[in-house]
């Protein structure tokens, strides 16, 4: 990225052509975790979607402030304390939803993609566009994980945000439900979005 | 100042961990009340559908519980209650699951021929499979089921749910045999040990 990026081809970066799951591989993590029902995941990734904007609003505001050795500290440490609040609020508020996630909201400091994006653009890139990278990146995350999830629950539960839409003779697959089945689905997905790009003659 | 100086980036960041420190323990002192609010209901409400008896809201859970007593039975902690001349119990059991600790709790009739309901608070089992004991389905079938020798046996049928009051028995889980199976150990475990302390009494 050179100087001064155009929001409009971020968004098309962020969403296809530069994918956080399937072109740069991070965040496979809670990609494989949290996939097995729509809601969750939808849930999960909103979080996501508002801890990215956040940390990459605050590291781009103090970016000039920030020791080049202790960079990546205060990175996590903002990071961290973003998901932290994500995870009271969801406990005060939302308290059926915070114990369906469990640790997994935690894990959403262990994001690799919230860190990348911080490093590679909020820390050179003025407050407003850092936010604008971080929310897309994250809906390019959310996005993918959702496909994921809507497979995975559909094959695995027959149903889609809880609503049965598989016929009562459907008989679910188990090994949907399980993390295992993450691995074989988000392969799949980054095949076709891979073929998808191919055939588009996108600049690698 | 020289922004790579040691000193600066030591103040720098004394500086920030206070200020992301700072904001943190003012969120958690806001919600504090909030998230005990919370698990202070949940818990209430545990141990009134455990007991069979009805409530409206929170509100209403939280007024009934003013009236549940916590007793030792023979050295045994269990809630009591009294409802239309009828002596209700109930008790928190606790045991193994497949993956990690099952916490709920478990009402019973003071003669100890029927329980009144079962509820699970906390659990780590597979999502979707053994994770389906905090559904509904599964908890409704132990509403009111006669003991057999004591015991409520795990029978397989359907995989429904076992809704017949006097079979003794309950549906297992369908794909989670070790959960179910774990179930049936946790339930009659405590159910031994509800039926001694209250035999003992009378």
């Amino acid at each position: 990225m050179s100087s001064a990026p155009a929001p409009g081809a971020m968004l098309r970066d962020n969403l296809w052509t530069n994918n956080p799951i399937f072109m740069q591989i991070l965040g496979i993590c809670s990609a494989l975790a949290v996939t097995n029902l729509l809601t969750n995941t939808m849930i999960m990734t909103i979080a996501v979607v508002g801890v990215m904007g956040m940390t990459n609003l605050t590291v781009s505001l103090i970016k000039s402030f920030i020791p080049r050795k202790v960079r990546m500290m205060v990175q996590t440490l903002i990071i961290a304390s973003y998901v932290i609040v994500v995870d009271i609020i969801l406990r005060a508020y939302l308290p059926d939803i915070s114990r369906a996630l469990g640790p997994y909201v935690g894990l959403i400091i262990t994001n690799c993609i919230i860190m990348g994006r911080a490093e590679a653009f909020a820390q050179q890139n003025p407050p407003l566009l850092s936010v604008w990278d971080g929310v897309t990146s994250a809906f390019g995350y959310m996005g993918v994980l959702l496909a994921i999830a809507l497979i995975r629950e559909l094959l695995g539960f027959g149903t889609l945000f809880g609503y049965q839409v598989m016929p009562e003779i459907f008989e679910p697959w188990i090994i949907m439900v399980m993390p295992p089945s993450a691995f074989f689905v988000l392969g799949i997905v980054i095949w076709i979005g891979k073929a998808i790009m191919e055939r588009e003659g996108a600049p690698a | 100042m020289n922004k790579q100086s040691f000193g600066y980036t030591v103040l720098f960041t004394a500086v920030v961990s206070f200020v992301f420190v700072l904001a943190l323990a003012v969120v958690n002192e806001v919600t504090a009340d909030q998230i005990q609010f919370n698990q202070e209901v949940r818990l209430v409400r545990s141990v009134l559908n455990a007991m069979g008896v009805e409530f409206d809201d929170d509100e209403h859970a939280r007024q009934l519980f003013n009236d549940v007593e916590q007793v030792e039975e023979n050295d045994l902690s269990l809630y009591r209650y009294s409802q239309n001349d009828e002596v209700l119990y109930a008790k928190q059991y606790s045991g193994g699951g497949l993956w990690g600790p099952i916490r709920g709790h478990i009402g019973i009739r003071a003669d100890a021929e029927r329980t009144l309901g079962l509820t699970v608070l906390e659990h780590d089992e597979t999502p979707g499979l053994g994770g389906r004991i905090d559904e509904p389905w599964f908890q409704e079938q132990f509403r009111n089921k006669r003991l057999v020798d004591g015991r409520i046996r795990m029978g397989s049928r359907d995989g429904q749910g076992d809704f017949d009051e006097d079979s003794g028995e309950f549906d297992g889980i369908t794909g989670a045999t070790s959960t179910s199976e774990a179930m049936e150990r946790i339930i009659n475990n405590h159910l031994e040990e509800i039926s001694r302390a209250l035999g003992g009494a009378s």
